[in-house]
């Protein structure tokens, strides 16, 4: 069980790197998918030792929306703003790795600054968890267009709901508040997708919605 | 009555009048109606309950889940208020769009049920006695306002609306980091399933919360209710949203949504500061994030030519100025809650006056906007004494508490902060000085009908203005107690 939880601690850091390299908004989609996917694993690895109904439909339920659902609106959203494949970033796939594999021990050290408090099973997911974390806002900066910039966002969230598995584990309803992150990610999607963002500035490059200034 | 109907009734009256407003077949005077009443309904459900905390100590409901004390009912003063005078001129402020034809039904429809959504979400975030409840009210506040802005669907109010929507949901994620780490040290100290989030159950143990974790927490919760607060460096998406949203929605987001932002990092300090031995870490990271808010908007504030911006930029040096009180710690609390008032009513009546005059004058540019005490002698008195006293005008009530930082920050020795904090507000009273004597005294434009007043706008002008140069010279005795009491919440008795 052990090695189950660490492979996929390592799927989840592999996942992040290759999403700060990838040149493909379709890519983006697909990595995105499987996070959601390792997420519902690591819930009900989590919860073995007790497994209720309400652990397998939080389980359940985070495979269900973040590999399912998320990743089908995007598309959609990729379909009909009609975005161009590639992600453009500001910061380029070489330096963005590099960055990547500088911040994963930041994370760690900054992981072992905290006194353990956490769950014991899941006490090394917390560096990980931050380094998500770290990635998600990266992609945010760093990426021009702002389906990307939402994909950055639900790896940021990805990153939070990892570490309140670790950090507040046995206490359900917290962890399940995490989802009302979602409710943006949505309606991110749903601002695209309904191509307001599209029509009204005829591109989604949020580096040109800049008629504000100063 | 009883106090767990009340609390109940201010949650639930707001949700009947969203459905309401939401049926079909009513018209746009009807809705703006509503919803007065209804804002009006929920204030005056809420006057005995504020009554009650401050004459008999907190109120505590449902296992502590719904928690009201004397900085919340304070808090709740505030929101009421300002909800209040923005209803009544919503009222008047979208009659005159409904009578010029650009504000239909639909849109009449979808702003109350927003209007109100949010006043139920901000309520809750004042009367949760649950840290986890706290931030769910703040998630449900950004994303309702989020369209409050655009309820004119233009591409200026899209990019500002999206520009808000992401810095804040980064923000609000952030946020719950934070509280996930507090949790975690309210779990680790032995607390159960909700009272590990339970605000009065966490300050009870709170020398046992493990301090480094805390410290982090703290950290994301700063940099997460920070940004909705508008504090620099995370302020870039507030004078957007502040000046691209109805002149009634600015008034909101800056009469109270940053305050409640900045009421949820209230509640943190006094539990960092006990866990670290109050040492003061929390404030000096208050101090100096407001500090940096002022200078920011201070530069900003010269060059502004729209006038809700250079109001928004406002808003970000008092939000800077509060910080600055409360990191202070002593009077500087007793001060920032004080100002938390003045602010908030004076820089709603700033935006109802901008706003009124930006429609007569079909223009934010001040440049445009010159001799409003002739054209309109209400509006233009009224945003002329706002920006007085946003300035700090002797008497108005913002010199005073302004007044009691600087005291604070001399008696704390703070001479680095007190100098930068003056040197701030100088280059904003110079500035903004400039803007304000022209939009009032300059010769008027031709071609702007004047305007003669209503009762209704004499009611919203006049009860702020002279509410300001009241307590500017006078405060009465249950002022002083009220906020003595908030102040003592925060851990700092006088």
């Amino acid at each position: 069980m052990k090695m189950l939880l660490e492979s996929l601690l390592l799927a989840l850091i592999l996942s992040n790197l290759v999403l700060l390299g990838s040149t493909r908004v379709r890519n983006y989609v697909k990595v995105i998918a499987l996070q959601g996917f390792i997420l519902g694993l690591l819930t009900l690895l989590l919860h073995l030792g007790a497994l209720s109904i309400h652990t397998l439909l939080l389980s359940g339920g985070s495979i269900l929306l973040k590999s399912l659902v998320f990743p089908w609106l995007l598309i959609r959203a990729i379909r009909e703003a009609d975005v161009h494949a590639s992600v453009e970033p500001f910061v380029g796939y070489n330096a963005s790795l590099i960055i990547g594999v500088l911040l994963l021990p930041f994370c760690f050290w900054l992981a072992s600054r905290l006194p353990a408090q956490l769950m014991p099973t899941m006490a090394s997911s917390l560096p990980i968890a931050l380094f998500t974390m770290a990635s998600g806002l990266f992609l945010i900066v760093a990426r021009k267009k702002a389906l990307t910039q939402v994909v950055g966002y639900l790896v940021l969230e990805n990153g939070i709901y990892v570490s309140a598995l670790a950090l507040v584990g046995e206490i359900p309803w917290i962890v399940e508040l995490g989802v009302l992150l979602d409710i943006f990610v949505a309606v991110f999607v749903m601002g695209i997708a309904l191509y307001q963002i599209n029509r009204e500035f005829d591109h989604i490059y949020t580096d040109q919605l800049s008629s504000l200034k100063g | 009555m009883n106090s767990s109907l009340l609390l109940w009734g201010m949650l639930i009256l707001p949700a009947i009048g969203a459905a309401w407003v939401l049926l079909p077949g009513l018209s746009v005077q009807t809705i703006l109606k509503l919803l007065v009443a209804g804002v009006l309904a929920v204030s005056a459900l809420g006057m005995p309950l504020i009554w009650q905390v401050f004459a008999a100590g907190p109120v505590q409901l449902v296992d502590g889940w719904l928690f009201l004390d004397a900085l919340s009912a304070y808090h709740l003063v505030v929101l009421l208020v300002v909800f209040s005078l923005s209803s009544l001129f919503a009222m008047r402020y979208f009659g005159f769009e409904y009578r010029s034809g650009i504000f239909d039904a639909l849109q009449a429809r979808k702003l109350a049920a927003l209007w109100f959504g949010t006043l139920a979400a901000m309520v809750l975030v004042l009367i949760s006695g649950n840290l986890g409840l706290m931030w769910v009210g703040i998630e449900a506040t950004t994303l309702l306002t989020a369209f409050l802005i655009c309820v004119h669907l233009t591409p200026v109010a899209l990019e500002a609306m999206w520009k808000y929507l992401l810095i804040c949901s980064v923000g609000v994620a952030f946020a719950f980091m934070g509280t996930i780490l507090v949790a975690s040290c309210g779990r680790a100290a032995g607390l159960g399933d909700t009272a590990a989030l339970q605000w009065t159950r966490l300050m009870a143990v709170a020398p046992r919360l493990d301090p480094a974790t805390l410290k982090m927490g703290f950290l994301f919760l700063l940099v997460g209710y920070g940004t909705k607060v508008g504090l620099a460096p995370f302020h870039n998406w507030l004078p957007d949203a502040h000046s691209q949203a109805p002149a009634p929605v600015s008034a909101l987001f800056s009469g109270f949504m940053l305050n409640a932002a900045l009421y949820c990092l209230m509640r943190y300090v006094p539990l960092v500061e006990q866990s670290t031995g109050n040492a003061g870490w929390s404030r000096q990271l208050l101090v100096g994030f407001g500090i940096l808010s002022i200078l920011l908007a201070a530069a900003f504030i010269i060059f502004q030519h729209d006038v809700k911006r250079l109001l928004a930029y406002h808003s970000i040096e008092h939000m800077g100025i509060i910080a600055l009180g409360i990191g202070l710690g002593g009077l500087g609390t007793f001060a920032a809650l004080f100002h938390v008032f003045n602010h908030s009513i004076c820089k709603s009546l700033g935006f109802f006056c901008a706003g009124r005059l930006g429609q007569l004058y079909q223009t934010h540019d001040m440049r445009s906007i010159v001799g409003a005490l002739r054209t309109a002698p209400v509006w233009g008195g009224g945003l002329l004494g706002s920006l007085l006293a946003l300035i700090g005008f002797a008497p108005f009530a913002l010199f005073m508490s302004e007044f009691q930082i600087m005291q604070a920050a001399v008696a704390s020795g703070a001479f680095w902060s007190l100098g930068l904090f003056v040197l701030g507000v100088g280059v904003v009273f110079v500035g903004a000085l400039g803007h304000a004597i022209t939009i009032a005294f300059g010769e008027p434009v031709s071609g702007i009908p004047a305007e003669a007043a209503g009762w209704l706008d004499r009611v919203i002008v006049y009860l702020p203005l002279s509410a300001l140069l009241l307590l500017g010279v006078w405060m009465p005795g249950f002022v002083i107690k009220a906020l003595e009491q908030a102040a003592h919440v925060l851990g700092t008795a006088l």
